[in-house]
């Protein structure tokens, strides 16, 4: 027993490994996180309701976060993580970005989310933060830095409006597919092991000389079961809808841009 | 008589899914979420590699020394590119080693010319060089990104068939090898260490 004990403790140590090298994280409270306590009320309910439009208009989702303090991380490194961790973006597109400021180490990022490295490059974010942000940061201003980079952001994100409107078409095109493959794959994953048993059964069946009809029934309740359990743990992984600010699942690579003043 | 074909069916269902528990879908799952990874730091490299040819217009504007340096780094990467990690030789510890080495020989080629061009205030201010450094630091903090996911999918793999159950389908049906993580070497690895006793 102690040696089972043993196991499961050594297991719990290896996945409780990868888990200790991360950094804390600030919970997702809105689209404007200001854990540093540099922006207004004002400004930020003006940030919110500029990110909202951002994202009903073209479905991607920028935060601004604010941190008093990045635990001894490089920005990029901690960027990346925080991207992950708040899963910003949509999960098919991964179109998610932050705009993170470090007062504190005197650090600036902006944080591409995998799907739109291609239209917010790494140059681009760069001369985002060299021209709009950094030159209010210099002079103190936090709240006009944070206000000129996320208007710039979100103004170039904005901007294929045609291709914004054919994704949201074609994803809501998708999902109806998706579903219906979903049921499909379950289908003929199952039909297999619904055909293997009720062989089996319908032969021992014909060889002790039952009746045929008892052993159908067997089979057929064997086989519901199975279906039934698979579909509820299918059906659970894609309820992600909630009224509050969350992310939607999307991923980042280390796409964007650092700066400092 | 019904009880028995009951039980015979449950032996099946049973026999199949402690199959499936001996690693034999966690297994090669593992391994291709490995390969994957491992082909998104190759990606990541290839952008790099990329990346080399805008160096030669900023250089122009530079002196011997800075068209020397971008000699050595254009060298770098025939040689890195040279170098081929196929998905297929992730087990190899040496080709990766091999592999590694001649990656961050460039990296550090690249590194030493962007040190160098601080000494001329045009090239300083030039969009080119702008343009070049931030898309050289953000590939490079994409590698680094990319070498950690790697190197924890293949902690996961390697993990995953060294522990009960999944060793037994490991060991019997895949004949599974660990894989080898990427280790960086890091800018100077090769040199003496400088005995420094100044710990920051």
């Amino acid at each position: 027993m102690s040696r089972v004990a043993l196991l499961f403790l050594a297991l719990a140590a290896l996945l409780a490994a990868p888990l200790a090298a991360q950094p804390e994280f600030p919970e997702l409270t809105g689209r404007v996180v200001d854990n540093a306590e540099i922006i207004s009320p004002e400004v930020e309910a003006q940030l919110t309701t500029q990110l909202e439009e951002l994202e009903s208009q073209s479905q991607r989702q920028l935060v601004v976060v604010t941190l008093p303090s990045l635990q001894d991380y490089e920005i990029a490194d901690y960027g990346y993580q925080l991207g992950r961790e708040w899963r910003l973006g949509d999960v098919e597109r991964n179109d998610g970005a932050l705009l993170i400021v470090a007062p504190n180490e005197r650090e600036v990022r902006i944080e591409v989310g995998y799907g739109l490295e291609g239209q917010l490059t790494d140059a681009y974010a760069s001369t985002i933060i060299r021209n709009e942000i950094v030159p209010y940061f210099r002079n103190g201003d936090m709240e006009g830095g944070i206000v000129a980079g996320t208007t710039a952001i979100a103004n170039h994100l904005a901007l294929p409006e045609a291709e914004a409107i054919r994704l949201v078409t074609q994803t809501s095109k998708e999902a109806n597919v998706g579903s219906g493959d979903g049921w499909l794959v379950w289908l003929l994953i199952l039909a297999p092991f619904a055909f293997v048993i009720l062989v089996i059964i319908l032969a021992s069946k014909g060889g002790s000389g039952g009746t045929r009809y008892s052993g159908s029934t067997s089979s057929g309740t064997s086989v519901s079961t199975y279906s039934s359990s698979s579909s509820s743990s299918w059906s659970s992984g894609s309820s992600f809808s909630s009224s509050s600010f969350s992310g939607g699942g999307g991923s980042f690579g280390g796409g964007g841009a650092s700066g400092s003043w | 008589m019904n009880f028995k074909s009951i039980s015979r069916a449950f032996v099946v269902a049973a026999a199949s899914l402690s199959l499936a528990a001996c690693g034999i879908n966690s297994v090669p799952a593992a391994e291709e979420e490995a390969k994957a990874k491992w082909a998104d730091v190759e990606a990541q490299f290839q952008r790099r590699a990329n990346l080399i040819p805008n160096l030669a217009e900023i250089v122009q504007g530079a002196a011997e020394n800075e068209q020397t340096i971008l000699r050595e780094v254009t060298e770098a990467r025939a040689r890195a590119t040279a170098v081929n990690v196929t998905a297929n030789d992730l087990g190899d510890g040496e080709k990766m080693a091999e592999f590694a080495a001649a990656q961050s020989q460039m990296s550090a080629g690249i590194g030493r010319l962007l040190a160098s061009f601080e000494a001329y205030p045009n090239i300083q201010s030039n969009q080119n060089y702008l343009a070049f450094q931030s898309q050289f630091e953000g590939t490079e903090n994409r590698i680094a990104v990319a070498i950690r996911d790697y190197n924890e999918a293949v902690r996961q793999y390697n993990t995953t068939i060294r522990t009960f159950p999944d060793t037994i389908g490991a060991n019997i049906i895949h004949g599974a090898e660990p894989l080898v993580p990427y280790t960086a070497v890091t800018e100077g690895a090769e040199a003496a260490p400088q005995l420094d006793m100044t710990s920051n």
